[in-house]
């Protein structure tokens, strides 16, 4: 069994899927979220492994995040590494993701779709240097929202309440630690840090209408001439190539 | 003649290539562990609703009494453990189909969890909490894995003495929990895994929130 071999063939994606009046699913993981699944672990391990901190929200469903949060710090089985997790809570979650995240970090949201504050947070971890993975039902996200989607294709809205969410963190939880046992697969290919188009987040726009604003990517902070996209504010979000912002992206939302 | 050479160095370095070769096949045997996990917590979770099922429909009926004489649900529980009481509150008090009900998790206030803990010990920072907030028509909703942690066991032999209605959920084989007179209905998922446990517990949750809902008496409802 090959993963490139597109699983997704067999998943509920043609809309077949229907949850079970009980509450449990017919197929609690199709092959295709399983394969999403261990993407996502083996991206997490190698990420752990370089140093990264794993960062958890919920807006709408706290206790998710603080439970993933403890899974991975305290772990159920003895004998297994605690991790760096920790949750973000509060009124401004985005503003505290900021300050909290730094580059290589990873930022898992367990949040529905259209969850205002995750996406935005899901738009702006690239300038922050941060991995992402977003776990949730219904609707997904815009294609590419995140690093790993790991969906689950049920309508119900009270999919969250009934244990599905908390299997998917504990698999992911589980197979992590399962990637550390191998850990000369723990060093995967360096991502590609190309100068065309990196995404950048305003820290200072000039003090004139044009010039070099302070900006936030995820090699640091730089000053970029933002002449071409101006006027800027604190927290745009623009695309920087060689030194220079040529485009915004703060106005794409998803649809 | 570079490929060539290639090929004739490639076993120089086997570790390249089979790090490659294994990457695909450790993400094949994570996927196929994962679905056999997800299909024994579905196993387990229709066998814990089969098992249960009588005493979801009882519990279930005695916590609508409670809520509809004025009653508050308290729960509670340590880890992950408070975190699913707490998703358990929040189903009951924000859901998005039905009546909320008033129900709120104990570990929720930093301030009253770490002063208990400090002052007077972590195993009273549920049951001082019962003492000060509870009254006799409410419900006090314990969740854990092993059955057995004496916060819980101590807060529900507490709501117990003040008349309030006892519910517990336990793994494993109960542990103290399914034993102790204090404890009106005792939800027991019979797993040795924690995750598990919890995964089935969750689902037993949503049965019981589903099963007070239907048994809200017809007064309590608006009118439409």
């Amino acid at each position: 069994m090959c993963p490139g071999a597109s699983p997704q063939a067999v998943g509920p994606d043609g809309g077949t899927a229907v949850s079970a009046p009980t509450g449990i699913a017919p197929d609690l993981l199709d092959t295709g979220l399983a394969a999403d699944l261990a993407d996502a672990a083996l991206s997490l391990a190698r990420l752990f492994h370089a140093g990264a901190t794993l960062w958890c929200v919920s807006p709408r469903w706290e206790p998710h995040a603080h439970h993933v949060a403890v899974e991975f710090v305290h772990p159920v089985i003895m004998g297994k590494r605690a991790l760096p997790a920790l949750t973000i809570t509060g009124p401004d979650i985005v503003a505290q993701a900021r300050v909290s995240a730094r580059t290589g970090d990873v930022i898992i949201a367990v949040a529905a779709g259209d969850d205002p504050a995750v996406g935005e947070i899901m738009r702006r971890a690239p300038a922050w240097g941060a991995h992402t993975l977003w776990i949730g039902s219904g609707g997904r996200p815009a294609r590419g929202a995140a690093d790993h989607v790991l969906w689950i294709d049920d309508p119900d809205p009270l999919a969250p309440a009934t244990g599905r969410f908390v299997l998917l963190y504990h698999l992911l939880w589980e197979l992590t630690h399962v990637c550390f046992e191998h850990p000369g697969l723990l060093t995967g290919p360096a991502a590609e840090c190309a100068d065309e188009g990196r995404l950048a987040e305003v820290v200072e726009p000039p003090g004139r209408t044009y010039g070099d604003a302070l900006v936030r990517t995820a090699t640091g902070e730089e000053r970029v001439d933002v002449t071409l996209v101006a006027p800027v504010s604190a927290g745009d979000l623009v695309l920087v190539h060689a030194g220079a912002a040529l485009s915004r992206r703060d106005l794409e939302v998803a649809p | 003649m570079s490929s060539v050479g290639a090929e004739r160095t490639g076993f120089l370095y086997p570790f390249i290539q089979r790090d490659e070769r294994d990457a695909e096949s450790l993400l094949a045997d994570l996927a196929t562990s994962a679905r056999a996990k997800a299909r024994e917590s579905a196993a387990l979770q229709r066998a814990t609703l089969a098992q249960c099922a009588a005493l979801i429909e009882v519990a279930g009926a005695a916590m609508a009494e409670r809520f509809a004489e004025g009653g508050r649900m308290f729960t509670f529980g340590n880890g992950g453990s408070s975190t699913d009481a707490a998703t358990l509150a929040g189903l009951f008090a924000r859901p998005l189909d039905g009546r909320p009900l008033p129900a709120l998790s104990l570990a929720a206030d930093q301030a009253v969890v770490t002063a208990l803990g400090n002052d007077v010990g972590f195993e009273l920072v549920f049951s001082r909490q019962i003492i000060a907030h509870a009254h006799a028509r409410d419900i006090a909703v314990a969740i854990s894995t092993s059955g057995s942690s004496d916060d819980l066991l101590s807060a529900l032999a507490e709501a117990s003495r003040r008349g309030l209605l006892t519910i517990g959920f336990a793994g494993y084989d109960g542990g103290r929990m399914a034993a102790a007179p204090e404890v009106d209905h005792c939800f027991v998922v019979a797993s040795q895994s924690v995750h598990r446990i919890q995964e089935s517990q969750a689902l037993l949750g949503y049965e019981l929130w589903a099963t007070v809902q239907r048994h809200l008496p017809a007064r309590g409802r608006r009118e439409r």
